[in-house]
């Protein structure tokens, strides 16, 4: 199998993320990479066939965690965690996305979509932080989400996280947003949401800042150049106008948040 | 005699070639040609960005449904000056409107590339016309 090498390296992040890797994490990506390219090629030869609610609900004790662990708490494939770097005694958001977020493909690829599509400020931000919390716990992410950034983003922002998990589950035809086949995939091809996302979308489609999650959702992509070089230095200037960055550094102001930032400078804390 | 017969046969060639080359081009903005190479239906689309990259958001169709996948072979030239597309749309034969979810990213970016914009639509539906910007493409002869 030939391996695209500008690929291979911007899958993890680009060559800034490979170059913090051990040889031993080097080639164990290199395995996983080229196992899922097999994978799609081989799917590629074949009609998918996705699994039921059902199916997905008989996988839960086949695994040592549930799904809904944050990704800090897990180790990679059912391995097992590796030791990771503290964080500075004042952290900043971009020391969060070093030490914790990384590599934080997958909001940087949305954030520079958004960007590129000419969005506004509040969306670009958004979309660069709608899933960072997913490293510390992944149901209801965007109420989770929502409630990390919400002392110090925007209002409309803050609305944009906490709703884009609510809009990911309808298509919306005019702002070119299908629901996505990576959900039948993840949560069943029978999946129906429950009652409260009905509720949430319901309030959704009356709310005159609905454009500002559905937004979110159209830059929500899974991946996409894989020789983008995609960095947050970009977003610097968005930052620095709109993360009311705390001089106490995140975990140490106080805000109604700051102890999930501390749970996620500290993961090994037992208690 | 002989020149002239081969003439004739060399123009109703090229008439017959024309007459099957059923793609339309236009130019959408300055410095930017398109040209519709084909029009197929299938059950499931990638919403690849143009141009594409990777993005693996793919889309399934429901019962009833089919997706109207267009593709359209662009052309970039100096004259270009980088702007925000809007998302093309296609048109039925009665007229009816259709969206894609797939969305131009950085058109400018390479001078030559191929996208194909998938449409959601009834099944037996037939494309009378894609939009691209002001420019209007005819779908109708590729789409039998």
């Amino acid at each position: 199998m030939e391996v695209d090498r500008r690929a291979f390296i911007a899958s993890l992040g680009g060559v800034a993320a490979v170059n913090l890797m051990d040889h031993e994490a080097k080639a164990e990506a290199l395995e996983h990479y080229m196992e899922d390219k097999l994978d799609e090629m081989v799917a590629a030869q074949q009609p998918e066939k996705f699994p039921t609610v059902a199916e997905i609900e008989a996988q839960i004790t086949t695994r040592p965690f549930r799904r809904g662990a944050g990704s800090v708490f897990t180790g990679q494939r059912g391995e097992n965690v590796k030791l990771i770097e503290p964080m500075p005694a004042k952290p900043t958001l971009n020391d969060f996305f070093r030490l914790r977020f990384a590599p934080a493909n997958h909001v940087l690829q949305s954030a520079t979509r958004a960007m590129k599509t000419g969005m506004s400020e509040e969306i670009i931000l958004a979309c660069l932080l709608h899933d960072c919390v997913l490293s510390l716990i992944k149901p209801d992410h965007g109420w989770w989400g929502a409630q990390l950034f919400e002392p110090y983003i925007p209002e409309k922002s803050a609305f944009a996280i906490r709703y884009h998990q609510t809009l990911r589950f309808y298509a919306d035809d005019d702002a070119g947003y299908e629901y996505p086949d990576q959900y039948y995939r993840i949560f069943g091809h029978d999946y129906q949401p429950p009652q409260y996302i009905a509720d949430t979308y319901k309030m959704l489609k009356n709310h005159k800042w609905y454009m500002e999650p559905r937004l979110v959702t159209v830059n929500d992509l899974y991946a996409f150049d894989p020789n983008a070089k995609v960095s947050i230095e970009p977003f610097q200037d968005i930052i620095g106008r709109h993360f009311k960055q705390p001089k106490e550094g995140l975990g140490y102001d106080n805000s109604p948040s700051a102890h999930m930032w501390r749970t996620l400078a500290r993961p090994d804390n037992p208690l | 005699m002989k020149r002239a017969l081969a003439g004739v046969c060399v123009a109703v060639l090229l008439a017959v070639v024309a007459s099957g080359q059923t793609a339309k081009s236009a130019q959408p903005l300055p410095g930017l040609d398109a040209t519709v190479t084909k029009v197929e239906h299938a059950a499931s689309a990638s919403l690849r960005d143009c141009p594409p990259g990777t993005n693996t958001v793919n889309a399934v169709t429901r019962p009833g449904e089919t997706f109207a996948l267009v593709t359209v072979q662009f052309k970039v030239s100096p004259a270009f000056k980088a702007s925000p597309m809007k998302r093309p749309t296609v048109t039925d034969a009665a007229d009816k409107k259709y969206n894609t979810a797939s969305t131009f990213v950085d058109v400018g970016s390479v001078p030559e590339y191929s996208c194909t914009f998938p449409f959601r639509v009834p099944e037996g539906t037939r494309l009378k016309a894609l939009q691209l910007e002001s420019s209007s493409l005819d779908l109708s002869a590729l789409d039998k």
